[in-house]
């Protein structure tokens, strides 16, 4: 090991002495600072601002006055998507999806207001964050800085004396290996500082460590294939080529190809086009609001049996609450029904998606890292399902109300008069059925086992590509 | 003459410059295809969602014998069909609505839902022509172009060339103009053959592909100076490659956040809070709270507010339109923020040649945020068409009859 870091601080003397070396990694570390920066205070906001948006939402349904149970059904309550603390380094899927929710009666709305829909438009990658940055363009800078690592000594002569004063291939190409990963890790400090900003928030230890990893992984990822093709190569101009072919491929087109491929291999309808297909099957479980329904003669048969009356109005529980309780059910069944068909597909649609990562590491390491974040497309899932839990809850423990405390009779005269209409109106102390709603990303060995295949695919990268560097460097020849 | 016909033959042995000119017209071709496959798919759902649509008030023609019922429960579909030019640019067509069910209830609650895709695809974005000419390409010449001059200075013939042109820089310039000719052409070629496919029309394509011309002008130049200071291939290509990071991302995200720091915009939980507690707190309040609102905007029903039950449906209307009243100034700040938004971008975009060209191919293809708020207009257009066609039948309870409903306006994609 001994001529090993003399060699690999050789390399760095040089960096800081190479004016473009430097002043690219000067660019970078502003750049890298700056979007670190600018994400994490975005994000604290909306943190901030959502978790303040749904304590509102809740207080106001709570401070409702007296009314009707099934007007509280459809004055319905707010969900917001509060970011997880590792938001503040991955966004991810944030910006394009709505991150608050309407929740009411008889229907499942879509998530609102995404914010890429009314931001300013400057088109390809005008939302940058620190994440994309450490994705996409930090390798440019490693390329930059590392292609000419062993070619540079093959272009200047310098590698036969290198070779014969001891020094073997392999120490050379771990020298020179080193001094690149140094260089790649310490590009890593910002993504370290936010890391630990969200671990101080509350961010589990073992996805914060994971996401670092995860990061410093891909870089290494580079680091070998940058020294690989500087080894094979006789000219700098060629291998330079090389990368940046490499890298057009694996920034700009893999991962779009995967996107227009996931698309074409697994389709999925829009929600408009599920909606219309599904309101055959809602109009064939009824509508809850007409008690008189044709639907609803069997309950209403099977009721009265129960009970041994002969009237509706004798029974002991108002039946069109009942009738809105066991709607409410089946209709939630056909609405989740098909909610969750479309949930699979998706899924399905970024698994296709991620195995693109055999291809190119970026579309791994962006899957990985928006996972380990909980900022991906399954915690968004996720929200869906936690909303939707809350919306069923309070809408039958509204339901609950109809059904025991407001007489049928009484009910069903409602629209008489105002006298009426105002002894319907039920007691506000029954409206804390609502439970409250913190949106909380999966906890971290689900978010780890997400993450899995990202980091197997990028593992696989590293060691075949570290293995082909100690195979070249073997055979370096001056 | 001759020294063109040679530069082409220099051409045709420089094998690095037909990989790149290679990759410039496959991913050019495949981006016009997987375009052209969007659009059509988008044409097929449309076509399915109208003739759905369609079906389903044929359902509920008979089914309900009174307007109120009526209005509550008929959806009609709005949508904006993708253009003949939408396949070259994608545009905000991924994350802003462009499809609609909409009925006669308050519009503040419904104009916001967005039917969209699978958000992942959103993050990533698509593979459209608009993401080859203005983020690909630039890289490709720099590819084809940052070698002319150091790669014969590498090899020593550079002092033998000057001296022998008939002129400086014409060998040079001929060089350069047949790669920068050539990467426009590997673009243009397909676009064209997509765009008359599409059945887009002169019209659009050449100004289209004069923005890819321009803009590519506008790299041969940045190449050209670099090539000024006379550096070796390798610094010269990484200072290049700088400037398309600094021109193509770093200058497109800082006028993203400035302008989004300059003009906020009203909170969208805000503008659906506001609209709800409006609509609903009307059922606590006496009818003439609603009524006067609602008669301000609508003078010839003022005949028509006396409310004797306590739940009639005009009432349920008209507080369902004094709901979108209430939240109009919260609503009409986020249309105009998102307004003055596009504008200010629109005018720094002139710092980022490539965020420029984006713009404009999204302007020609109809996918910008013009576009997406032409949509809204419409869809606000046909919802007040819709409410001016119930009201009558609502406040002067007429009976619900076949002839009446075949009067009910149907949206219409084309003018607003």
């Amino acid at each position: 090991m001994n001529g090993v870091f003399p060699i690999a601080r050789e390399e760095l003397r040089l960096w800081l002495r190479s004016r473009l070396a430097f002043s690219a990694l000067l660019v970078f570390a502003l750049l890298l600072t700056a979007t670190s920066v600018l994400t994490a205070l975005r994000m604290s906001a909306e943190q901030q601002q959502r978790t303040g948006q749904q304590a509102l939402a809740e207080e106001t349904f709570l401070s409702q006055p007296d009314r009707h149970p099934h007007r509280m059904v459809h004055y319905g309550h707010y969900v917001f998507r509060v970011p997880p603390p590792l938001s503040v380094v991955d966004p991810g899927v944030d910006a394009v999806t709505g991150q608050s929710m309407f929740l009411e009666g008889h229907r499942q709305n879509t998530a609102m207001f995404a914010d890429a829909g009314a931001g300013a438009n400057l088109g390809g990658f005008d939302d940058l964050t620190a994440a994309l940055v450490y994705q996409l363009f930090v390798p440019l800078l490693l390329i930059a800085m590392g292609h000419g690592l062993i070619v540079r000594e093959r272009e200047e002569n310098t590698l036969a004396p290198l070779l014969a004063q001891n020094v073997t291939g392999v120490m050379l190409c771990l020298g020179k290996w080193i001094a690149l990963a140094g260089v790649a890790l310490v590009l890593l400090l910002p993504l370290f500082v936010m890391t630990a900003l969200a671990a101080a928030r509350g961010e589990s230890l073992l996805t914060s460590a994971g996401l670092i990893g995860i990061y410093a992984l891909y870089s290494l990822v580079w680091c070998s294939l940058i020294l690989l093709v500087s080894a094979l190569v006789r000219h700098r101009g060629l291998g330079l080529g090389i990368l940046a072919l490499f890298w057009l491929g694996a920034v700009l087109i893999v991962p779009r190809t995967a996107v227009e491929s996931a698309s074409t291999v697994v389709p999925a309808e829009g929600k408009l086009e599920t909606d219309l297909r599904m309101q055959a099957e809602l109009r064939a479980v009824g509508d809850g609001h007409n008690a008189g329904a044709p639907q609803f003669m069997r309950l209403r048969a099977n009721l009265l049996a129960q009970y041994d009356v002969e009237r509706v109005e004798d029974l002991p529980v108002n039946f069109r609450g009942v009738v809105a309780e066991v709607n409410e059910a089946d209709v939630t069944d056909v609405l989740n029904k098909y909610a969750g068909e479309r949930m699979a597909l998706e899924a399905r649609q970024a698994r296709f998606a991620e195995s693109f990562g055999w291809l190119s590491p970026v579309v791994a390491v962006s899957a990985g890292s928006r996972a380990l974040s909980g900022t991906d497309l399954a915690t968004h899932h996720r929200f869906l399902r936690k909303a939707e839990e809350v919306r069923f809850d309070f809408v039958q423990g509204l339901n609950r109300v109809h059904v025991e405390q407001l007489d049928y009779t009484i009910d069903i005269n409602r629209s008489i008069d105002t006298a009426s209409e105002r002894l319907t109106r039920m007691s506000a102390e029954n409206w804390n059925v609502l439970d409250e709603f913190s949106f909380e990303a999966a906890p971290a060995s689900e978010r780890l086992t997400r993450a899995a295949p990202a980091l197997t695919m990028l593992s696989a990268w590293f060691l075949l590509l570290t293995a082909a560097v100690v195979f070249a460097s073997r055979r370096i020849r001056p | 003459m001759t020294g063109l016909f040679r530069e082409i033959r220099f051409l045709s042995h420089d094998r690095a410059a037909l990989l790149w000119l290679g990759i410039a017209v496959f991913i050019a071709v495949v981006s016009v295809f997987l375009g052209l496959r969007e659009v059509s798919s988008q044409r097929a759902e449309l076509d399915g969602l109208i003739e759905a649509d369609h079906r389903e008030r044929e359902v509920l023609m008979d089914l309900y014998q009174d307007w109120g019922d009526v209005a509550y429960y008929t959806f009609h579909l709005t949508y904006d069909p993708p253009s003949e030019f939408a396949f070259a640019a994608q545009g905000r067509r991924d994350t802003s609505p462009w499809k609609h069910n909409i009925r006669a209830l308050a519009l503040e609650g419904q104009i916001y839902e967005t039917d969209a895709e699978n958000p992942d695809f959103a993050l990533v974005g698509r593979l459209d022509f608009a993401f080859v000419a203005n983020l690909l390409a630039p890289l490709l010449l720099i590819l084809l172009l940052h070698d002319l001059r150091s790669a014969e200075r590498a090899t020593g013939r550079f002092e033998l060339l000057c001296a022998t042109a008939a002129n400086r820089g014409s060998p040079w310039f001929a060089r350069a103009a047949l790669r920068v000719g050539a990467l426009a052409l590997c673009l243009i070629a397909p676009l064209w053959t997509g765009g008359l496919l599409a059945g887009s029309g002169a019209a659009t394509l050449a100004p289209a592909s004069l923005v890819v011309v321009l803009h590519i002008g506008f790299w041969w130049a940045v190449c050209a100076l670099m090539d000024r200071f006379g550096w070796s291939s390798p610094v010269n290509l990484t200072a290049l490659v700088g400037a398309w990071l600094a021109f193509a991302v770093i200058v497109p995200a800082a006028i993203k956040v400035s302008v989004e720091a300059t003009v906020p915009l009203p909170d969208g939980g805000e503008i659906l809070f506001t609209q709800r507690e409006a609509v609903n707190d009307a059922w606590d309040l006496p009818k003439a709270a609603t009524m006067e609102p609602f008669v301000e905007r609508h003078p010839e029903w003022a005949d028509y507010t006396e409310v004797s039950q306590p739940f009639e449906w005009k009432w349920y209307y008209a507080f369902q339109q004094v709901g979108d009243q209430t939240v109009e100034p919260l609503s009409q700040a986020y249309r105009e923020g998102r307004v003055r938004r596009d504008a200010l971008a629109a005018s720094l975009a002139w710092l980022s040649p490539p965020a420029l060209a984006e713009r404009a191919l999204q302007a020609l293809a109809g996918t910008n945020v013009a576009a997406t708020l032409a949509y809204e207009r419409q869809v606000r257009g046909f919802h007040k068409a819709l409410r001016e066609y119930y009201y009558p039948r609502l406040f002067r309870e007429e009976p619900v009859s076949d002839a009446s409903l075949a009067q009910r306006p149907e949206f219409r994609e084309t003018g607003e």
